[in-house]
This record gives structure tokens, C-alpha cells and sequence, in this order.
């Protein structure tokens, strides 16, 4: 096999004997050459990839790692009942890269007809920002819509995962969830509120994109999404439609400027329902202005006029010198010309009881009540009873009210005040308020979070509280200012107010705000509501009139649905001690229209 | 069909060929890691064209077929066919170089005409000038030893061959094939023996050219400098270089995985063909480009050994072929891995064998074919001589029958 073993046959002259150890020494040279190569070569590459691979690694990293954020869903709102209230629900939003969609700009109107806009803006939107490689073409598109503008299989169009947020009872609970912007951070409401709880966190992890931007690899994760918490509200989403639909109805029947419903459950605070008209559809903000966005019942402030007595009479019979009996107070022809200030009532009503004073709201009485009292007292009751504060429901944007401090009443305010004028208190303060005498006295703290563990305050005794309530009884009873709130089987306890709104430099004379605040059952109160009517026009502005038949309907309504045993069955029969007008005995109308206080003109002093 | 893998006992009747089974399992070898790597790089790079995932793929995997018939065609055709019309072949070289500049069938991409438009596909015709080359300068030693050996003129004749081929090349301008056809001339005409001299002298015009070649457009003389330092300009002059660093440093020992480059996803351009090794470092690591050189050192290994072999039983002609052919495979490979390693200026040289690339490839495998023929040929010529000092009486006069007229032909030259 030896191809040394040169045989004589193939061997000719000397010369070729030579040419094979010649070649042999050359090949030597050549194949030295190519191994040294090979060697430096291969040296090279140990170089570049075990040596040296830190450095080209790094440089790669810097071009192609990113880091980029996992969306995260927001949490869910539930109302008390487990009904979803506000939903994340996926989106896609389109991207592209300018420049890769421009090179192939015959696509340009296919991809613009399925984006839904006009072809010619969109190149030029593209061309303006050919240098970037991230432009957004449409945001928060239905999936489906946005993977028919994927699958026209557009080079440089990509999605992205993003939630929108969907407010399935839309303009109905607008005001208590609020909004999120297109960010999915919360804007208003308990929305905003409790962004940090719904937010989540959105997690980050490290990718590999390739040159176009697009994600071919995830490496790792950074930090771990969190997707958003739910949140189950203490709103129950039955009564807040019944509330709000009242309220509409109430609001075109009066043809009022504006309305809020606040209806608390007494033993907790918790809020059941909070509806305010105008409103707004949280599933399309863009269109809505600021006045329809506005939580009235939590940023309004109102004075409270005779819904306020209820209050004064607590620090009344607080104070020792007054029982819901005694002593008798002269209301003197209706008029009470104190420092040269007309206070008045509507009527006549003579000589009246404590109680009187609150059946026929009577002004005068409730002064001559405010004039007894000693300030502090006085003051302490109403501060105590939450007004001036801020009721820490943790809303944002919440009134503090305004209730100036007792020690620089003059005389005059102290009577005004004692009918609810020169103290600003909000829909949701007044509740609270009136949730407290509902509940013995206890104050809660009032959440819209259900089982949310307030500190319970008590404020006053229970025997006091029970007495303004039985009070309270008399104002829907025949004769009282509110017989319109009254419910088939179940005892009312509330108080009207019409108060004339304060406008630039006095009080307006024919705007008046009707309210009625009130709870139910009486006997044991659950349900405490106050409703708010804003400058009704047509047909009447007494809170009795107004304001009344809208806590009667959205209570009765309430009291069905969570199921309140009726307190006053006597109402069944016939002839019974408090006959419904519109109860069970027909459809006859009230025999007894009267008529709410009339307010003074002019209570700044 | 092939010479090997028979067990079986046969009476001899003759000489046998046989072709050299370790430079074929090379070969095929590197086809295959070829059509592996073609798959994972270009499936990005297809994508990013909109051209459907598997279109290089498919294109590679066609022109290997081609290649395969061809290199069959090749393997079964006597190489003293080649030898006989080698000149007619040279001049179908220059034809088809000269046909470069033709307008309408030279193409131009990239500003360097270096394909000829064939309607359907298109075709480099340097790299059959390659093949073409080597088998003109096999012939050429073996009629002209004795000037060669001895006389200075003996040179001038391939020298100017060579040098009006290295010429076309660089008006295309194709440099980094220049340079090839230059250093395979070199070294065959180095093997033919020629004396070092002579050599030297050769070489001497040859050195100011070159570097008025690569000096002559800036485009060239900024790639031969930033090479060096890629880093200066990551953008622009050293971006294809950057890129091809860093993937062979992601590689490290082992690699990234199969099909797992980063790089190959736009960032690395011509991923799929001239940087194809840099996709192997990464996604195989050092191992892969071992395995790839190792392969190339078994095949070009293999090549000249037997060359060698051939050339001192007197098959001069498949010997020089056989020379030449490893060379230019192994030279092409060489400055293919010394660019995407950094180690060489940025030329426009595919890794034979494995990148893709139509004519590339087509031709690749004939070289690869004639190359095995000429195996084939140079053990058959052994095998004569094998039988003819075992039992001279039986095979002389057998054997001698291929062999004995080119021994004849060689002296007459």
C-alpha cells in the first residue's frame, strides 16, 4: 500500500525519481501554511467565545434585551351582592412600526379601512413618524376587530394586550365608581380611590426582540405581575337602580336642576346607594362634561334647612330642658322678629311641643329651642354628629362642609342655625347624621367597602336618640310636613327641609333645594336615606312634596328586596291608626296636604 | 455505484477505483450541517421578507439537488475529458466572465456585477471559473513540467491566465474572489514545482496591484480597515462585523441552541449565506465552528493527501486537480470563517458547502464531485499498482490500460 514503495516499472529518470519527495516537502510547506491558519483561526474563536465573550454579549444585550411590562387585568368591582359593577375586559391595541409599513404602502388603505380611519391621514401620520419604531394606530380595539387588522398580515403591524375598563350599569353608578383613563389608572371615584388595590401590579420581564421590535423571547421574568384585587362594594346594585331611576323620574317631574339619593344601612354605614343625576356614561367619559361628573351627594354642599332640627332637638333634650313633651314653646302668630330679623314659619301653628316643632317644621320653634341652648352644647352636637368634618368614607374629593366654630355665633346666626341655615353639610353628611340617631346614637363611619370595620362612635344615648326618632314618626304622620314618604306597613321616620339656595351676596328667592332624609323601619331602623333635590321649577319645591315620594319609593323598594320585616301591620286592616294615602285602603288622595316651612329670605345676618 | 461498501467477494477483473470514504463523509458532512443551518438562519430572514418561512430553505435544498446530479455527473466522468478540454473550458470561463458586462445579462446588485441573468435564476460565473481555473492549471503543469521546473517563461503562460481572471474579478469587482483564484494559482503552481524563485518573482508585480486594488475604492479600503476595529463604527463600516461578534461571543463552548440565535432575527444580515458561521457559533458555540473546521481539515486533509499520493503514482493530472480543488475549498473557507470571526476584511465569500446560495452551491458540488473523481481515479491508478507488484503476470496488462496513455501522454509533454 506504500506509495513509497516505488516500483521499476513507474520509475523513469532521475528527475522524476525526485519530483515525488519534491512535492512531498512542498505539500509540507502548503499544508503548514493552511494548519497555522486553521490553528489561528480556531484561536480566534476560543478568543471570541470563551475569552473575550463577556464584551459581545454585553453589546448584544444592549441591542436586543428589553425590558418590557406585563399587562395586568384590574381588579373587579362587585356591588354587596357579588353582581360585577365594574369589569377589565381585554383589548387590543394596534402599533406599528412606521417604517416597515410604509415600504409596502399599497396596503396602506386595506389596513386603514380596517382600522376604521381615513387612509390618507394615516400615511401621513406614519410618514411624520417614520423615524420611530413605535407608533400607536388605534388603542383598545375589540379583539376581534383588531386580529382582522392582524390577519391582513401587514408587515410592522403588531398588538398589544391591554385592558379597557366596562362599566356593565353604565351611568348608574358612574359617580360612586368613577373612571379609568385609557392608561387603566383610576381617574375618580372609588375607581381612583382604590387605584392601588384594583391596579395590580404590572409585572416586567426581560425579552429578546429582534431588529423590527417584535418579542421573539422571553428570558425572564422581572418582576412578577400582579394582577388587580377585587373589590366587592358595600353598594347594593338593586336599590342603586331604584334610587336612580326615582331620582330621573322625580328630576323631569319637577323638572329640578340637579338630585342625589344616599341610602346607608343603619346598624354598619355602609352605603347602599349613591345616585346623582346629571350623570354621565363612564363607558364613553369623552363625551361628558365636568358639572355631569361631579359626585354631588359627596362634593355638594347644601344647606341643610329643617333637616337639620332633628339634630338640634337632640342637643335639646341632651341639654335636660327639653322632653319630646315639654316644655311648650309659642311659636307667637308664626313670626319672631329677633334683632331685627323676620324669622317665620308657613303657617300659624301656635302654640307646639317639641315635637310639634319637628311635625310642622316650625322655624320659629326651632329657634326659640336654638336660643335656650347653651353654644357649646349646641355646637358640640352638631360637630359631633359629623357636620364640619369630612366623614373619612375615603372618597376622593369629599366636602368637609362648613360649620363655623360655636364660640363666634352671634345670637341671630345661633337661631338661623338652628334651622339649618349658615352651616354647609353634604348629602352624605346628612345621612350619616340621621344614621346615627338611626342607629342609638352610634356613629359609624360611612364606607362604600361592605364588611368594612369601622370604629362604631357613640354620640348619644340611645334613650335620646330613640326620642328624636319617635319624633321624627310625626312628620309623615297625618299631619305632618312629609305624608308623602309615607310606606304601606312599615313606619317612617324623617324630616323635610326646603331650603332657599344661597346664591351671589343672599339667598335666591324662588330656588329653593327640597330634601327629605328619613329612615325605615322606624321601630328599628335598617335603611337611612336622604334625598336631594336641587332647585325643582315646576309643580313644587317642598321637600315634603318633592323630596318625600322619592325616599317612599326607593325605601319601599328596598325594604322588598333585603327582605325588612314590616313594623306597622295594623296598617293591614282597615281603619287601622295610620292609613296610608296611597296604601292598601285606595287610591284616595292625602287629607292632609300641608305644606312645608316656608324659609326665610334672608338668614345671612 | 460508489467503489466502497461492497462486502461482498468478488473476483477482481481490473484495477478498482474507489473514492476516498473520509473526504466524502466530509463532504456530505458539511452538506449537511448546510442544509441545517440554512434552515435555522434564513427561516428569520425569510420572515422578515414576507416571502414565506421556508423559502431559502426550499431554494437550498433545489440547488443541492441540482448540485448532487451534478457532482453524480461529475464522480462518473473520466477526468481525462476535463484535461482534454481544458482549454475550450478556459475559454468558456473568460466567456462567461466577459459575459458579466454584457448589458441586460450581467446583473448588477449591490453596485458589482457579478451575475449573469438567466431568466429563471441567476448565476455567478466566477465560481465556475474556480473549477475552471484549477482544471486549467492542472493541465497546464502536467504538459508543461519540465518549463515549469526549470525556466522563469514556463510561469508567464498561467501567470497570464490568472492574472486576466483575477483582472475580470476585479472590474466586477469581486475581490475576495480575486484573492482566491490568486492564492490557489500560487499554490499550485507552488506544487507543480516551481522553483521559489521564480515564485517570488511571480508574486512581485502582483503585490502593488493588490494594493492598488484594494485601495483604489474607498469602499474597500474602509472595509479592509474596519476590520480591524468593528467597534469604531457599530453602525455603518463595522455593523455586519459587530453583529457576527456578537453572536459568535453568545455562542461560548456549547451554543446558544439550535435555532435559538438572537442575531439571525435582522440583525445579523446575510445571515443565511456570507455570515452563516456566525449563526453556527451561536447557536452551536465553539463546538460547532470546531466541528465545521475539523470537517474542512478532514476534507481538504484528505484532498491533498491523496493529491499527493496520485501525483507520485503518476496520476498528475487528478493529483493536481485534487490539489487544487481542496485548496480552493479550503481557502474559500477559510477566509469565509476568517471573516465572520473578524480576523480577515468583510468580502463577499460564502462558507462552500454550507451557506446558501445558488451557483455557489451548484458548483460547489461539482467541485466536490470532480474532486471525489478525482479520488476515485488516483486509487484506482493505486490499485493497478497494487496488482501489478502482487501478481504483475494477471494485472499489468489489465491495468495499465486507463493509466499507461496519460503516464505516456505525461512524458511526451
Amino acid at each position: 500500500m506504500s506509495w513509497r514503495n516505488r516500483t521499476a516499472a513507474s520509475s523513469a529518470s532521475g528527475r522524476r525519481r525526485g519530483a515525488g519527495p519534491s512535492t512531498r516537502r512542498r505539500m509540507v510547506v502548503v499544508v503548514g501554511v493552511l494548519s497555522l491558519a486553521s490553528l489561528g483561526l480556531v484561536a480566534r474563536a476560543f478568543d471570541l467565545q470563551v475569552v473575550r465573550k463577556q464584551f459581545y454579549q454585553d453589546q448584544g444585550d444592549a441591542r436586543f434585551l428589553r425590558v418590557m411590562p406585563i399587562a395586568v387585568s384590574r381588579g373587579t368591582i362587585f356591588d354587596r351582592n357579588g353582581e360585577p359593577l365594574a369589569v377589565s375586559t381585554p383589548m387590543m391595541s394596534i402599533w406599528a412600526n412606521p417604517a416597515e409599513v410604509l415600504e409596502n404602502d399599497d396596503r396602506i388603505p386595506a389596513l386603514a379601512k380596517s382600522l376604521g380611519v381615513d387612509a390618507a391621514e394615516l400615511k401621513d401620520r406614519l410618514a411624520q413618524r417614520a423615524d420611530r419604531e413605535f407608533v400607536y394606530l388605534r388603542r383598545q380595539m375589540p379583539p376581534e376587530a383588531a386580529q382582522a387588522v392582524l390577519d391582513l398580515g401587514i408587515p410592522g403591524v403588531n398588538s398589544q394586550r391591554e385592558y379597557r375598563r366596562y362599566y356593565p350599569s353604565g351611568e348608574v353608578t358612574a359617580h360612586v365608581l368613577g373612571f379609568t383613563n385609557i392608561d387603566d389608572h383610576g381617574q375618580e371615584g372609588l375607581e381612583l380611590a382604590y387605584d392601588d388595590w384594583l391596579a395590580g401590579k404590572p409585572g416586567a420581564k426581560r425579552v429578546i426582540r429582534d431588529r423590527m421590535g417584535h418579542v421573539v423571547e422571553d428570558v425572564e421574568q422581572v418582576r412578577e405581575p400582579k394582577p388587580g384585587k377585587n373589590l366587592t362594594l358595600s353598594i347594593d346594585r338593586r336599590i342603586q337602580f331604584l334610587a336612580y331611576n326615582e331620582l330621573k323620574n322625580a328630576l323631569v317631574q319637577f323638572e329640578a336642576e340637579s338630585g342625589s339619593v344616599v341610602i346607608l344601612d343603619a346598624k354598619t354605614g355602609e352605603v347602599l346607594a349613591m345616585a346623582n343625576l346629571p350623570t354621565y356614561n363612564p363607558n364613553a367619559v369623552r363625551g361628558s362634561v365636568p358639572s355631569q361628573r361631579r359626585n354631588r351627594a359627596m362634593t355638594d354642599l347644601l344647606e341643610p334647612g329643617s333637616t337639620i332640627k332633628p339634630i338640634l332637638m337632640t342637643a335639646a333634650l341632651s341639654s335636660g330642658k327639653f322632653t319630646p313633651t315639654s316644655p311648650l314653646i309659642d311659636t307667637g302668630g308664626g313670626h319672631w322678629f329677633f334683632q331685627g330679623h323676620d324669622i317665620h314659619d308657613t303657617h300659624n301653628w301656635g302654640v307646639l311641643t317639641p315635637t310639634g316643632v319637628i311635625t310642622k317644621s316650625s322655624n320659629v320653634g326651632a329657634a326659640h329651642i336654638a336660643m335656650q341652648l347653651d353654644t357649646p352644647l349646641m355646637y358640640d352636637t352638631y360637630r359631633a354628629f359629623g357636620f364640619g368634618n369630612s366623614t373619612n368614607s375615603g372618597f376622593p374629593g369629599e366636602s368637609a362642609g362648613l360649620l363655623r366654630v360655636g364660640r363666634d355665633w352671634r345670637p341671630l346666626e345661633k337661631a338661623i342655625m338652628g334651622y339649618g341655615y349658615g352651616l354647609n353639610v353634604t348629602p352624605l353628611q346628612l345621612a350619616n347624621a340621621y344614621a346615627t340617631l338611626a342607629d342609638g346614637g352610634v356613629m359609624h363611619t360611612p364606607t362604600f367597602i361592605k364588611g368594612a370595620d369601622s370604629e362604631p362612635k357613640a354620640i348619644v344615648t340611645p334613650q335620646i336618640a330613640a326620642q328624636v326618632v319617635k319624633m321624627m314618626e310625626t312628620v309623615t304622620a297625618p299631619g305632618g310636613t312629609a305624608t308623602t314618604a309615607q310606606i304601606a306597613n312599615y313606619i317612617v321616620a324623617g324630616k323635610t327641609g326646603t331650603a332657599h339656595k344661597a346664591s351671589a351676596g343672599g339667598y335666591s328667592k324662588n330656588n329653593y333645594t327640597a330634601a327629605f332624609a328619613g329612615m325605615v323601619p322606624a321601630s328599628d331602623p335598617r335603611l337611612v336615606g336622604v334625598v336631594i333635590i336641587d332647585d325643582p321649577k315646576k309643580r313644587s319645591y317642598y321637600g315634603g312634596m318633592v323630596s318625600g315620594p322619592v325616599f317612599a319609593r326607593v325605601m319601599e323598594g328596598a325594604l322588598r328586596l333585603l327582605d325588612v320585616p314590616p313594623d306597622n301591620i295594623g296598617r293591614w286592616y282597615a281603619g287601622g291608626p295610620l292609613q296610608s294615602p296611597n296604601g292598601l285602603v285606595g287610591n284616595k288622595p292625602p287629607d292632609d296636604m300641608s305644606v312645608d316651612n316656608e324659609p326665610i329670605e334672608d338668614a345671612t345676618p | 455505484m460508489f467503489g466502497f461498501g461492497t462486502s461482498q467477494a468478488v473476483k477482481r477483473q481490473g484495477p478498482r477505483g474507489s473514492f476516498d470514504l473520509p473526504l466524502l463523509v466530509a463532504l456530505v458532512g458539511l452538506a449537511s450541517i448546510g442544509v441545517v443551518m440554512v434552515a435555522s438562519s434564513s427561516i428569520a430572514v425569510a420572515d422578515s421578507q414576507h416571502i414565506g418561512a421556508f423559502y431559502y430553505l426550499k431554494k437550498h435544498v433545489f440547488y443541492l439537488g441540482m448540485g448532487l446530479v451534478l457532482a453524480g455527473m461529475a464522480m462518473r466522468t473520466e477526468l481525462k475529458l476535463f484535461e482534454k478540454h481544458a482549454f475550450l473550458l478556459l475559454l468558456a470561463a473568460f466567456i462567461l466572465l466577459l459575459a458579466v458586462f454584457v448589458p441586460h445579462l450581467g446583473m448588477r446588485i449591490n453596485g458589482a456585477r457579478r451575475w449573469l441573468n438567466l431568466i429563471a435564476l441567476s448565476f455567478q460565473p466566477v465560481e465556475a471559473v474556480k473549477l475552471i481555473l484549477v482544471v486549467y492549471m492542472a493541465s497546464y503543469l502536467v504538459r508543461h513540467r519540465e518549463s515549469i521546473e526549470t525556466r522563469f517563461l514556463g510561469l508567464i503562460k498561467p501567470l497570464i491566465v490568472a492574472g486576466g481572471i483575477v483582472g475580470l474579478l476585479l472590474l466586477q469587482p469581486d475581490f475576495g474572489s480575486a484573492m482566491l483564484v490568486i492564492a490557489v494559482t500560487i499554490a499550485m503552481v507552488w506544487l507543480g514545482g516551481a522553483r521559489p524563485v521564480f515564485l517570488f518573482l511571480m508574486g512581485l508585480p502582483l503585490m502593488p496591484a493588490l494594493v492598488i486594488a484594494a485601495t483604489s475604492e474607498s469602499y474597500r479600503m474602509k472595509r479592509l480597515t474596519s476590520f480591524m476595529d468593528p467597534w469604531k463604527d457599530p453602525f455603518n463600516d463595522g455593523f455586519q462585523l459587530t453583529q457576527s461578534l456578537m453572536a459568535i461571543g453568545r455562542g461560548e463552548w456549547t451554543g446558544v441552541g439550535l435555532g435559538s440565535s438572537v442575531l439571525k432575527l435582522s440583525y445579523l444580515p446575510e445571515a443565511h449565506t456570507d455570515f452563516i458561521l456566525a449563526v453556527i457559533g451561536e447557536e452551536l458555540g465553539l463546538a460547532g465552528i470546531l466541528l465545521v473546521v475539523g470537517l474542512f481539515a478532514l476534507a481538504v486533509g484528505r484532498g491533498l493527501y491523496l493529491g499527493l499520493k496520485g501525483v507520485e503514482v503518476g496520476q498528475r493530472f487528478a493529483g493536481y486537480v485534487a490539489f487544487g480543488l481542496s485548496l480552493m475549498l479550503g481557502l474559500q473557507a477559510m477566509v469565509s470563517i476568517g471573516v465572520n470571526l473578524g480576523a480577515l476584511p468583510t468580502k463577499g465569500l460564502t462558507l462552500p458547502l454550507i451557506s446558501s446560495g445558488g451557483s455557489s452551491v451548484l458548483l460547489t458540488c461539482a467541485m466536490a464531485g470532480v474532486l471525489l473523481r478525482a479520488t476515485f481515479e488516483i486509487n484506482r491508478a493505486l490499485d493497478a499498482r497494487h496488482m501489478a507488484t502482487r501478481m504483475p503476470a494477471l494485472a499489468v496488462p489489465d491495468a495499465n490500460a486507463a493509466v499507461a496513455p496519460r503516464e505516456r501522454e505525461a512524458v511526451a509533454a
